[in-house]
Parts: structure tokens; sequence; C-alpha cells
């Protein structure tokens, strides 16, 4: 009896199992269209073929501070309003902006338009989660250097599709207080004479002032940062020779972490980790460093752009607690914060040293507009990326959350900061994050290295790790090896 | 002699209050740190003096509650108060019925069914996330909040052990009694063996409660908007400066449950006592 009840029970078993191979594709499960197959058939020009979907709501994820400053409100119904004859609707699509577009747009549950970093758009064009899109026909086109295009290009055999289109250049600025300065900065701090202290100019004045201001007052340090941070520390290597892939950031078989004189630039670290404190070792300071700037405790920092403002909210409420009104600390805020491209860095890597200083380069990155492969609206979405990337929008965008736009035009008319930061991507000292996805495998070796490079700082004599420069040479040789081991190994 | 018994006596007092003490303050000085955090007038963990803040305002609840731009907490309580209170009155249902079924009616596959969910309860519940993510998108359930409250209430009849072993502690006597007496086995259910197993019931609704309020895989799993979130899932998102909200919003989640205890706690005790003297 019981032989036959387990017989009965798999013959059930093996009949459900068979049907389930007899029903129909599942209808919510949507398939991305195969790139491969664009390049033959351009299929670019099918489905962006210029006919507004009618009646339709597109779903629009933006970044947390363009929501929270109220830009991604205007933007949006300045959209509704040019686009109502057509019932087209932009909406906030809610989700968190670290969204996971591969697992849920599948199921139709992602953004149609998404607003993210060059390097994660890039991983979903890989994918086949994003639309190539006909950029050439926009009006931004030609307004946006071509660098910052190849940031959002995939090459699929003889053809290069573009995959975004970039809106404001990310890159690390150096952030300051200009009623932290010595009372005497402009006879001591100022050699040229040009009105900008010398801290702002060159690290070797950074590095000197924090020393002073340190000893004056065991509580205040000048520069801080978290050293462990690759995207921040990695220029330093790149300004004497450093890469991070060969062929143009394209050939991960190239690994450059230790090219050229990179040593110098790790020298340059450990040199400023010397005057921080242990905090720098890990993450605390770039999360304290909002706070500790507001109070005074930190003279300087490093920052991307996009984080203006929320110094700016630490300061305002800092000063309000003085006893200041709104209005006079907000007033006072802006006055007294600084933010400005990175100081030049010695030739010779010495921060002691006088001599002559290079531009410092730094590893940057390019956020931008895409196009969700599994939106049902692709021409709605592409009006809506037009709209938000032409110059009133990008104009507004820098003026409100304080970013540098990726159109020339725009950048022009923001001046200051903006264009700085403009003429540096096209000058070559924004390094922009590799757009392949070995990418990923750079961040834990890096941090290793970088760790331990800012513990040094803090080991006794005896037990310092990198003495001198052909030990940071091996340090950084060995980061390449570990990186190029995590690509290769297993593939 | 007596001096003697007195000293030792006062001594084995004194050093189990105070290891209760330590033990207390190791459980408790977390809680009321958070507690003065969430207080804090600056709002960042950075400005504090020492392990406490400098200054003490309200201010951080005021802003929980007052700016929702970017992060709804209000919105997020009432949903997990939703998906809680759900989950709970179902939840509590089905184990109660589980239990009672497994206690009383004696039928072919109980034991093989008895130990077929004890081995699947050692299962940890996250092992079957993607089924889920994959039964719940067939379903169009993605985003439901009724999604949430469906699977927990589901999946807590699994724990329905504990009531059965409460079910077997009334004598099955009383339910023969009864059926001399021409009771329905629906009216021994509802008239006789459910006011004896208040306890369990309440202990029931407590835990069905607990588990959907403070969990974070399952939503964060299923809930993709933002409004949809539930508590835990929002607190994870809040920015990194926002350490004041987050202080404010991990103190404010425990209300519901303290109030519930308190509310249910004496009719815990009261129904174990009542047990006590009819057994």
């Amino acid at each position: 009896m019981k032989r036959k009840s387990i017989t009965l029970l798999m013959a059930i078993c093996l009949c459900i199992g068979g049907q389930t191979g007899c029903g129909k594709e599942a209808e919510n499960v949507q398939t991305a269209p195969d790139v491969q197959t664009q390049e033959e058939t351009g299929v670019i020009n099918t489905v962006f073929n210029g006919e507004l979907e009618h009646n339709v709501t597109i779903q629009v994820l933006e970044n947390d501070t363009a929501v929270s400053k109220g830009y991604f409100a205007s933007l949006i119904e300045a959209f509704n309003e040019k686009y109502a004859e057509y019932g087209i609707v932009a909406v906030d699509a809610n989700m968190n902006q670290y969204l996971d577009l591969a697992n849920d747009g599948p199921y139709g549950y992602g953004p149609d338009v998404l607003y993210q970093a060059n390097d994660i758009i890039m991983q979903y064009a890989e994918g086949k989660h994003i639309y190539p899109l006909p950029v050439e026909t926009m009006e931004c086109f030609d307004q946006i250097p071509e660098t910052a295009w190849a940031a959002y290009q995939i090459q699929l055999g003889e053809t290069a599709y573009t995959c975004g289109v970039p809106v404001n250049v990310q890159a690390p600025m150096l952030y300051y207080r200009k009623d932290l300065l010595p009372e005497d900065w402009e006879q001591v701090w100022d050699e040229n004479g040009n009105k900008i202290p010398d801290m702002a100019e060159n690290w070797n004045a950074m590095y000197a002032y924090s020393v002073s201001r340190h000893e004056e007052d065991g509580s205040k340090y000048g520069y801080m940062k978290s050293l462990f941070d690759v995207y921040f520390s990695s220029g330093f290597l790149f300004t004497y020779g450093g890469y991070v892939f060969g062929n143009n950031n394209t050939d991960p078989s190239d690994i450059g972490f230790s090219a050229g004189e990179a040593e110098k630039g790790a020298w340059v670290l450990s040199q400023l980790a010397s005057a921080m404190n242990e905090e720098c070792i890990d993450d605390s300071i770039t999360t304290n460093a909002y706070s500790k700037l507001a109070d005074g405790t930190y003279f300087a920092t490093i920052t991307t752009p996009d984080m203006y403002s929320t110094f700016l909210d630490e300061m305002i409420s800092a000063y309000e607690e003085e006893g200041l009104s709104e209005a006079d600390a907000s007033a006072k805020a802006q006055e007294n914060l600084v933010m400005t491209t990175l100081p030049k860095l010695p030739e010779s890597g010495d921060l002691t040293e006088e001599g002559n200083f290079l531009d410092a380069k730094s590893m940057g990155g390019i956020n931008g507009y895409a196009i969700s492969a599994y939106t049902k609206y692709p021409n709605a979405c592409l009006a809506f990326v037009e709209f938000a990337t032409s110059y009133e929008m990008m104009v507004n965008r820098s003026a409100l959350l304080g970013v540098a736009p990726a159109r020339n035009d725009a950048a022009e008319t923001a001046g200051g900061t903006s264009q700085l930061l403009y003429d540096n991507l096209e000058a070559g000292n924004i390094v922009l994050m590799p757009s392949i996805k070995e990418v990923s495998q750079i961040w834990t070796p890096g941090e290793t290295f970088f760790t331990d490079l800012a513990k040094d700082a803090f080991r006794s004599e005896g037990e310092k790790k990198y003495t001198d420069l052909e030990a940071m040479k091996k340090g950084l040789e060995a980061v390449d090896q570990q990186i190029y081991d995590a690509i290769f190994t297993l593939k | 002699m007596r001096s003697k018994i007195n000293v030792g006596k006062i001594l084995d007092t004194t050093i189990t209050y105070l290891i209760l003490l330590a033990v207390a303050f190791v459980f408790f000085f977390p809680c009321l740190w958070l507690i003065l955090a969430s207080f804090s007038r600056s709002g960042s963990i950075y400005s504090f003096d020492g392990f406490f803040p400098a200054q003490y305002s309200t201010a951080s609840f005021v802003k929980l509650f007052t700016d929702t731009t970017m992060y709804n907490y209000p919105k997020w309580f009432m949903n997990t108060l939703l998906i809680a209170a759900g989950s709970c009155a179902l939840g509590t249902f089905l184990t109660i019925l589980t239990a009672y079924t497994m206690s009383r009616f004696q039928f072919t596959m109980r034991k093989p069914m008895m130990k077929t969910t004890m081995v699947l309860g050692m299962f940890p519940s996250f092992m079957g996330m993607t089924v889920v993510y994959l039964l719940m998108t067939q379903f169009g359930l993605i985003n439901h909040l009724g999604g949430l409250i469906l699977i927990y209430a589901s999946g807590a009849p699994m724990g329905y052990l504990t009531q059965k072993g409460f079910f077997d502690t009334i004598p099955r006597s009383i339910d023969e009694a009864a059926k001399i007496d021409g009771a329905t086995n629906f009216q021994i259910f509802t008239k006789i063996n459910l006011p004896l197993s208040k306890p369990i019931i309440v202990y029931t609704a407590l835990t069905s409660f607990t588990w959907p309020w403070s969990d974070f895989i399952l939503p964060k799993l299923l809930l993709k908007e933002k409004n949809l979130y539930t508590v835990a899932v929002g607190l994870m998102s809040l920015d990194e400066t926002e350490f004041a909200r987050f202080a404010a919003g991990s103190v404010f989640i425990a209300v519901p449950i303290v109030i519930l205890y308190f509310c249910l706690v004496k009719n815990m005790v009261n129904g174990i006592s009542e047990g006590a003297v009819k057994g």
C-alpha cells in the first residue's frame, strides 16, 4: 500500500512537471532587444522613430539631491506643461536612486528614464538593459565634448553605440572655509599675490597649513579626507603617470596604478595622512566632514560638487546655532564656503620642498540620462531626455544644485567652478571612470593599498611598510597584479 | 551562627543584584544612547560631547513627521502598521486553526505533515526569497502591501508547534463531555477551547505582529516604490547625513510594540492564571 502511494505521488509529480512546459511564455516578462541585431537592422531608428506616443506616463528616476532641492519637481512640471498637448506625463519613479534595473526591469518595475553615473549606465548597456540612443540628432550633441560622449559608448563590431546623454561632470573638488584662513593670509599665504590663498593653489601650502593649524590647537585640523577611497585618492597617482586601464581605459589586461611615477602620488598621500588623525584610515572623515567643516574642526576636504548644498546646509545650521538669523546664516555660509578645483601637486612629490608644480588629475565621472530597454514609450522618453538636457534646464540644474554642466554653453553661463571643471575635462585632467565591467575589480585592491598607506602614517618607525618610493612602487605593482588576477583568474 | 548566615545571604543577594544590574546595563545602554541621540539638537553624531549629545531638542522628531519630501516616515509607518496588523489578524487565525487541527484531530497524513513542517521550519526563511520574488511577479503582487500580508500570514502556521503544545494541555475529556451534550466540533472549538486559549492567542498575535513589524528582507525585495516602504526599509535608505532622523525613527518604531505589549500582557497573565485554577 505504501509503495503504491509513493508510486502514485511520483506519477502525479511527473504529470504536473510535464504540464509546466505547455504554458504560454510569461507575458509580463519583457526581453530586452538584442543590440547585436540592432546593428544589422538599424532598429535604433525603428525604436526611436520620432512618433511620440500619446497619452502616456513615463517614470523618471532622478538622484536624491535633485529631488530634495526641488529641481526635479520643476523639471517635470515644465516638461509636462510643454507636452500636455500629447498627453505625455513625466512622474517621479519614486524608487531608490541605487536601483537594480537588471533584475527589476524585465518584470516591468524599473523606471523608463534613469539618471545615473556613466559606469553604472554602461554596465546596464553591456547587459542590454539600456537602449542605444540616436544622439547625433539631439540638440545637445554639439555642445557636449567628445570625451563626455565617449564615456557612454559601447563598441559592437565596427559600430560604436551611445547609450546615455551626459548631464553633469563629477570630479573631486576642494572645499574649504574662507573664514578659517589665518588673519594674515594675504601677507603670508598668498605668495603670488593673486588673492587666492596658496592652500587652494598647491598641496605644499595646504600641507604646511594643516601641520601648523594642528600644532596650534590639537583638536583642529587642516586638510582631512578618508584616504582609502580609491575614487578620490587615485587622482594623486594619475598626476604622476598612473592610470586605470590602458588604451583609453578600454584594455583591462593593461592595469596602470603603478605606471610612470605613480609612487610619488602615494608619497603625497602618505605625507598628507601624517597631518590628519587615524580617522583617515576608514570612511569616518567622509561621513563626518560635513559637520566637522561646519563646526570648524576641519579647514578643508575634497568631495564631489553635488555635495555643495549639503555642506552649505550644515554651515547654515552651525551659524544659526551661534545665534544668527536664517537669512544672515545663509549669507555668511555662502560667503565662507569655497568650492574650487584641486590644488597643484609638486613635481618631486615632496610636500616640503620648493619646486615646480603639476596640474592635479583626478578620477571623475559623467552623470547622465539613459532610457530603459524595457520602456513601452521610447519616443516620449527621448523627448524627456532632450528636454532635460536643453540649455535652460542644464543652467537651472547647475544654479540650483551647484553641479557642473556637461554642456559647453551651460558651463559658460554657470561660470565659476562649473567652467573650471568643464575646462579640466577638456584638458584631460579629469580621468573618467572606465565604462567597462572590469572596473568593478579595482576597488577592493585599491582600498586595501590606500588603507595600508594611511595606517603607515600612524605606525612606529620600525613598523612602517612604505618607507621610501621603492616600497610604494612595489605596493602599487601588487595592486595591479591583484586587479589583474581578479579579472582574469576565473575568466 | 545566625550572623554568619545573614552575612552570606547579604553577600549572595548583593552579588546577584550586581550581576543583574551589569547585565541590565549592557542591554539598556544601547537603547538609552539611541533615545538620547534622537533628541540631539545638532542632529549629527559627530557633535556629541563624549558619548552623549551636547544639547537636546525635539527637532529631529518634528522633522521626522513634517519634512516628508524625500523621506516620508509617516507613510512608511502607516504601511508597516497595515502590514503588521493584517499579518497579525490573518496569521493568528491560520496558526490557531492549524495548531488546533493537529492537536485535536487524527487523520492519515497527520504525523508526516507534522514532521515535514518541523523540518521545513528549520530552514531560514530567506532561502526561498528568489522563489517568492518570482511567484510574486507572476501574481502581480510586487509593490503591493497585500502581497506581503499574504506571505507573512501564510508563513505563520509553520510555527504552530507551540500553540499545538498548548492545546494538548487542555484535557480532551472536556471535548468529550461537550460532544455527549450534543456540541459540534465547531462549537467545541469556539465555545470551549478558544476561551481557554486566550494566553496562547495573545502570544501568537504578538509574535505575528512583531515579525513583519521589524522585518527587512522581504519588504526590501518586494517593495520598489519609496512610498510603499516599511519603516525598516525606509530607515535603511536614509542618507549618511541623516543620523538624527534615523535615531528618531528607530525610537518611534518601538512605540506601537510597547503599547501592544502593555495592552495584551494583562490578558496573557490572566489567561495563564485562569488556566491554572481550572487545571
